[in-house]
C-alpha cells in the first residue's frame, strides 16, 4: 500500500504536487485519508465558510450541431422530437416570473445552434439586463465561444467583446469534458478541442472575466487522464489567474451515447473532489455541484475539499435528461439547511465570490449517539 | 491505517475514546461519547473504520431487502430524511464505536440513499440492506419507486446484485450476499459476489 505521508508533508509544506502523486491520490485506498487532507487545504483556506449563490439556469436551446457521446441532446436538429429553442420573449420570461425572489445569476448554457444569427445571443443578455439591470450573467461555455467564432466569422475576442457589451458577466466551466485526446478525440471530437478550450478562457481572463472550469469524469477516462487534465487547468491558472472555480461533474448514463456504462459511485465523486481541492492549489474554489452528485453526496463533499455547493439552480435540463436523481431546485432555505447539517457556515455569494450575506452556523446538536437495546439486547439501534 | 489518519483522530480529540475501544471498555466509552458530536466528521469515521477492519474485516453482507432478525448484536442505522440527513454518517460511525466487539453495523439504503450508503462502508459499516432487482429487471420487494427507462425518472433505490456488487467493491471492500435475508432466495446470482454459508 502506498503510504501518504509524503503527499502530506508536500501538502502542509505548500509545495505542489506532481502528476504521480495526483496519481496516487487517485489510487490510495484510504478515501478518508484522502478527504482528511483535502479538508485541510480547504479549512486552511475557506474556514467552515460554504458558499452558495442564488441563481437560476436557462438552455435557451437543446438543437445542437456536436455529438458527443456522453450528451442526451447530442446531434438534436430543429425539429425533431425533444428539440427547442426558445423565444427571446420565452426566455425573458423565465426570469420575469422570478422577479419576486430574483436570482443574482443567470446561468446560460446551450447546445451549438447552426441556425440562429449571433444578434439572436446579443438580444438575450440585453433583455435580461433591461428586467434587472444588477442581474450578473455568466453565459456560454468556452465550447459555445469557439462555436460562435467559427460560425460567425470571428475572433474569441471579437466574440466575447461583443457579448461582453451586451452583459456578459463571466463565462461558465462546460465543455471541458476530459482534455487528453485519448478520450476526448472518443467522446467529443467535433467540437473545440483541449486546447481551444483553453485559449477561451485564455482569452476571457485577457479580458477581465473571470471563469470556471469543469471535468467530466466516471465514463471511459482513468485517472491518469483526470490528473492530465487537472494539470491543464493548474498551468493555465498560473499563467492567467482568471479560473475562479473547479466543478468535477459526475457522468450521468441515461438517454445518451454511453448508457452502457455505470455512474460513478459516491465513493469516486468524493475522491475527485478531494484530489482536485490538493492538486488545484492556484484555483480558490471547488465546487461540489449538487445537480450532478445528489444534494447528499455534494453535502458531505463539503468535508472533501469543496467549499462551494453551487445555488438554487431552478430549471436545469442537462442533466435532468442523462437521469440525474437529483431535483431541478433547491430553495434558499434549502441550501442553507444542507450546509448547516454538514457543520459548515453557509455564506451567499455573487457570482465573482463577494460575500452578500454570511448566515451564522448553526449549533451542532448536543451529542446523543447512545447504542440502546432493543429485544434485550440483541438487536441495537443508534438513538 | 496511516499515521496521517492516527493524526487526525488525535487532532479531534478522540484519542482517549480509541483507547476505551481498543480495552473495550464500555463505561468509559460511554462517558466519552458526547465528543461524537462534535468532534471532525473524518476522524470520527476514520476510527470507526479501524475498528470496523480490526474487528469485522472487509466482507459486507448485503441483504436483498430487511433481513429477518438474526438475534445477534445488529445496529440499524437509517435515516430520517426530515431531520437528520447531515447526520448519517456519523450515527454509522458511532455505532461502530460505541457498539458491541464486532457488531454488524448495518445501514437501509431504502431511507439513506445508495450514495450515502456506500460512503457508509467507509464509516464503520459491514451490512447493506435494501431491495435489489432480480435479472429480469422486476422488483424483488414491492417499492413504490417507478422505473421510466428513457424518460430521466431512474430510481434511486432499485438496483441490481451486479450494481450492488460493484459499488461495494468500488468502495475497497468484498460483497457477501446473504442467503438468509428475506425474498432473498428468490434473487438469481448475476455476477455478484459469493453467497455466505452461516
Amino acid at each position: 500500500m502506498s503510504t501518504l505521508e509524503p503527499i502530506a508533508r508536500k501538502v502542509r509544506a505548500g509545495e505542489r504536487l506532481s502528476f504521480d502523486d495526483g496519481v496516487a491520490l487517485f489510487r490510495h485506498p484510504d478515501l478518508l485519508a484522502v478527504g482528511q487532507l483535502a479538508n485541510e487545504v480547504r479549512e486552511h483556506l475557506h474556514g467552515d465558510r460554504t458558499y452558495f449563490n442564488r441563481n437560476m439556469r436557462i438552455e435557451v436551446t437543446n438543437v445542437c450541431v456536436a455529438s458527443c457521446l456522453f450528451c442526451s441532446f447530442a446531434k438534436l436538429e430543429e425539429g425533431a422530437p425533444g428539440s427547442r429553442t426558445m423565444k427571446l420573449e420565452e426566455a425573458w420570461r423565465e426570469l420575469e416570473i422570478r422577479m419576486a425572489d430574483p436570482p443574482s445569476e443567470i446561468h446560460i448554457v446551450n447546445g451549438l445552434h447552426p441556425g440562429l444569427p449571433f444578434s439572436y445571443y446579443e438580444e438575450l443578455l440585453r433583455g435580461f439586463l433591461r428586467i434587472k439591470p444588477d442581474v450578473h450573467m455568466k453565459c456560454f461555455t468556452a465550447v459555445e465561444i469557439h462555436f460562435f467564432a467559427r460560425h460567425y466569422g470571428m475572433t474569441y475576442e471579437e466574440v466575447l467583446r461583443r457579448l461582453m457589451a451586451a452583459g456578459l458577466g463571466s463565462l461558465p466551466g462546460g465543455g471541458a469534458e476530459i482534455f487528453h485526446p485519448e478520450v476526448r478525440t472518443r467522446i467529443s471530437d467535433d467540437k473545440a478541442t483541449a486546447e481551444e478550450y483553453l485559449d477561451v478562457h485564455r482569452v476571457a481572463h485577457k479580458l477581465g472575466l473571470r471563469t470556471n472550469a469543469t471535468m467530466l469524469y466516471g465514463h471511459i477516462e482513468t485517472f491518469e487522464h483526470r490528473v492530465d487534465h487537472l494539470l491543464r487547468l493548474r498551468s493555465l491558472q498560473d499563467e492567467t489567474e482568471g479560473l475562479q472555480a473547479f466543478i468535477p461533474l459526475a457522468f450521468h448514463p441515461d438517454g445518451n451515447g454511453m448508457k452502457n456504462l455505470p455512474a460513478p459511485t459516491a465513493v469516486d465523486d468524493l475522491r475527485t473532489l478531494a484530489v482536485s481541492r490538493l492538486l488545484l492549489d492556484n484555483v480558490p474554489h471547488i465546487k461540489a455541484y449538487w445537480v450532478s452528485l445528489t444534494p447528499k453526496v455534494a453535502q458531505v463533499g463539503l468535508r472533501f475539499g469543496a467549499d462551494d455547493i453551487d445555488g438554487t439552480i431552478v430549471h436545469e435540463t442537462i442533466y435532468s435528461a442523462a437521469g440525474s436523481k437529483s431535483p431541478s431546485g433547491l430553495t434558499y432555505d434549502e441550501l442553507v439547511r444542507l450546509i448547516r447539517e454538514a457543520g459548515r457556515t453557509p455564506v451567499e455569494r455573487d457570482t465573482l465570490y463577494r460575500v452578500v450575506r454570511e448566515l451564522p452556523r448553526e449549533a451542532m446538536p448536543e451529542a446523543a449517539f447512545k447504542v440502546k437495546d432493543r429485544k434485550a439486547g440483541r438487536h441495537l439501534e443508534v438513538l | 491505517m496511516s499515521r496521517l489518519v492516527d493524526q487526525a483522530i488525535a487532532d479531534a480529540g478522540l484519542a482517549d475514546l480509541a483507547q476505551a475501544r481498543r480495552d473495550l471498555d464500555f463505561a468509559r466509552l460511554e462517558a466519552l461519547a458526547t465528543s461524537l458530536g462534535t468532534a471532525d466528521l473524518l476522524a470520527v469515521g476514520a476510527l470507526a473504520d479501524r475498528i470496523r477492519a480490526e474487528e469485522v474485516g472487509d466482507r459486507v453482507r448485503v441483504f436483498a431487502g430487511t433481513p429477518a432478525d438474526e438475534g445477534r448484536d445488529v445496529i440499524v442505522v437509517a435515516a430520517d430524511d426530515a431531520g437528520d440527513r447531515g447526520q448519517v454518517l456519523r450515527r454509522v460511525a458511532c455505532a461502530r464505536i460505541l457498539g458491541p466487539r464486532a457488531a454488524r453495523v448495518r445501514v437501509d439504503w431504502m431511507s439513506t440513499g445508495i450514495e450515502l450508503a456506500q460512503v457508509a462502508l467507509g464509516f464503520g459499516a459491514s451490512e447493506l440492506a435494501g431491495p435489489v432487482l432480480s435479472r429480469r429487471g422486476l422488483p424483488i420487494l414491492s417499492d413504490s419507486t417507478k422505473k421510466v427507462k428513457g424518460a430521466g425518472l431512474v430510481s434511486s433505490q432499485l438496483l441490481k446484485k451486479k450494481e450492488l456488487s460493484a459499488l461495494v467493491r468500488m468502495a475497497g471492500r468484498v460483497p457477501v450476499f446473504a442467503p438468509e435475508a428475506t425474498s432473498s432466495t428468490s434473487a438469481p446470482s448475476d455476477g455478484g459476489g459469493s453467497l455466505e454459508h452461516p
